[in-house]
């Protein structure tokens, strides 16, 4: 008799989630399995890769990671250009300057480079605000209506802010992030009052991704357990993908600053890792690390 | 009285002769200051109730010969130097060395009350049905002990106007497994009446969640539904958030 090996399936399936429109469309999420265990069942999307822009011109960057980027980031649309010409799947602007403790753009400037971006490049668009609650509300509000219908996947909403700002993405036609920190029933909250204004399939969890040494492990652990209650116990309030906005958390530790080698390693080995524990979406700045993460996605690392 | 750090003596006997002033019923006196203990158990009229002894070697040497020296009944809980038991077998081990010990001073099982220790929900979801299960079990493992729980403690961290459903629910499953006893919030009316048998309907659908019976919940009123979504969240059947009851 032939051996079959037994195979594991699930009542659960992860949301389908499409960021941008028409032929900018991203999908994510959609899989009826563990992560990447592609044997086990069906996988609608394979995780998604993303290089990061700023509209503050990369300050603060490791000389390393600003380097493929140098001549371009004074200018947001040119600098998304080459993440799409170094392969990113879709690009992820976060508006850094917009932080009161900083340059404190007004939401009306920062939704007009939206807009722009938005028109000049061919692919879908995730907009961070600077992480200023109160401030993000007003400016990504504000996005929301400018871009209208351009189907953007736009947040942090948090706790503070989920209610105007999940009013205003559900209004014009985006998606939302829905970032907690680091707690899966903080997670589960958010998700369910988010859910009475926006269905599954305009909502991607953030848990919060911390750098290896940094609590990458927490993040690991956070991402696995939503995966196994969405997937495994099918429970509705946790099926939606998962974005791993790592690449700033990586770049910011002095092990990455210390020199390129390590820099780049410190991003790949946690993108590695969080992708491993169930990450749709991978939000990264160096070049290097979207191409090995892509491999890595396709099977060929 | 908690730790009782200010005038122990004088605190113990004080909170008990103010008690005694205007009840006849037994006492359960709770404080960690074996000092403020004794001094509240030397004025009781009716044979208390020493809360609480422990597995910790303090406690053995402190609370317990106190517990003797005294004739009370005592509360024995699940912990030990080396802090709550996390499962149900090791909360098994911990309490069967501690009420040999206890039984080894002369202290009878009847006079002993076991204290499963009860963590909250919100901070730690295995658990509450560990404490479940250790209920469940304690009558075979220890003929004669009764058993006693700090109730509210399931919702603690829990924001203040849900937690009276999780102590409600929680009460009538653990009843379901052969509870005893609970030290539980009396100014909640629900619970009171849930306590005296009334609302039949409520207790018989918590059942039906615990036997893995099939319950529609689209049939369900609001009330009935809560319940049941408590109930659920409380087996950890399904994940817990501060918004339980609105999913």
């Amino acid at each position: 008799m032939e051996y079959k090996a037994p195979l594991e399936t699930y009542s659960g399936r992860v949301k389908e989630v499409v960021i941008g429109k028409r032929d900018k469309a991203v999908k994510i999420g959609g899989e009826n399995i563990l992560p990447l265990h592609y044997f086990e069942g069906n996988a609608a999307n394979k995780p998604k890769v993303a290089l990061e822009i700023d509209d503050s011109g990369a300050v603060g960057w490791p000389e390393w990671v600003r380097e493929p980027y140098k001549d371009v980031v004074s200018d947001p649309v040119r600098w998304a250009k080459r993440c799409l010409d170094l392969g990113a799947d879709l690009i992820c602007l976060r508006l850094e300057s917009t932080d009161p403790q900083g340059a404190n753009t007004s939401a009306e400037e920062a939704a007009a480079l939206v807009k722009k971006v938005v028109a000049e490049v061919e692919t879908a668009l995730i907009v961070y605000g600077c992480g200023d609650d109160k401030k993000d509300a007003e400016v990504l509000s504000r996005v929301a209506e400018v871009c209208r219908d351009e189907n953007l996947l736009l947040g942090p909403a948090v706790k503070e802010n989920y209610e105007p700002l999940g009013r205003a993405v559900a209004d014009n036609g985006h998606c939302i992030i829905a970032q907690t920190p680091i707690d899966i029933n903080l997670e589960k909250e958010l998700n369910v009052k988010l859910l009475k204004q926006l269905p599954p399939e305009r909502i991607v969890i953030d848990p919060l991704s911390s750098a290896l040494g940094y609590g990458m492990e927490y993040s690991f652990t956070i991402m696995e357990r939503t995966k196994q209650i969405g997937v495994i116990h099918g429970d509705f309030a946790m099926q939606m993908p998962i974005i791993a906005d790592l690449g700033g958390e990586c770049w910011k530790t002095s092990q990455a600053k210390a020199s390129r080698e390590q820099g780049i390693l410190w991003e790949g080995i946690t993108a590695m890792s969080l992708l491993l524990a169930g990450a749709n979406l991978l939000v990264l700045r160096h070049p290097d690390n979207c191409r090995m993460i892509k491999e890595a996605i396709d099977g060929k690392l | 009285m908690g730790p009782a750090r200010k005038d122990p003596e004088e605190v113990g006997a004080w909170l008990v002769r103010t008690v005694q002033d205007v009840t006849d019923l037994a006492i359960s006196l709770d404080t960690m200051n074996p000092v403020a203990m004794e001094a509240g158990l030397k004025l009781c009229k009716k044979r208390p109730l020493l809360n609480s002894a422990s597995g910790k070697a303090d406690s053995k040497a402190g609370m317990m010969q106190l517990a003797l020296k005294y004739n009370t009944q005592v509360i024995i809980s699940v912990i030990t130097d080396q802090g709550c038991p996390p499962d149900v077998d090791s909360r098994v081990e911990s309490i069967m060395d501690t009420v040999a010990y206890a039984n080894e001073l002369g202290i009878k099982n009847e006079d002993i009350w076991v204290d499963p220790i009860i963590l909250p929900v919100s901070a730690d979801q295995k658990q509450v049905r560990e404490a479940l299960e250790f209920i469940k079990i304690l009558a075979d493992l220890l003929p004669g002990v009764k058993s006693v729980v700090g109730l509210s403690n399931v919702s603690n961290g829990t924001p203040a106007p849900l937690r009276g459903i999780l102590n409600r629910t929680y009460m009538l499953m653990l009843e379901k497994n052969g509870l005893y006893s609970a030290i539980a919030d009396v100014l909640d009316p629900e619970l009171i009446e849930l306590n005296k048998g009334g609302m039949p309907g409520i207790r018989g659908l918590v059942n039906k969640i615990m036997e893995g019976k099939s319950v529609n919940i689209g049939d369900l009123d609001e009330l009935d539904r809560n319940y049941v979504n408590t109930a659920r969240v409380l087996l950890g059947e399904t994940l817990y958030s501060h918004a339980w009851l609105e999913s």
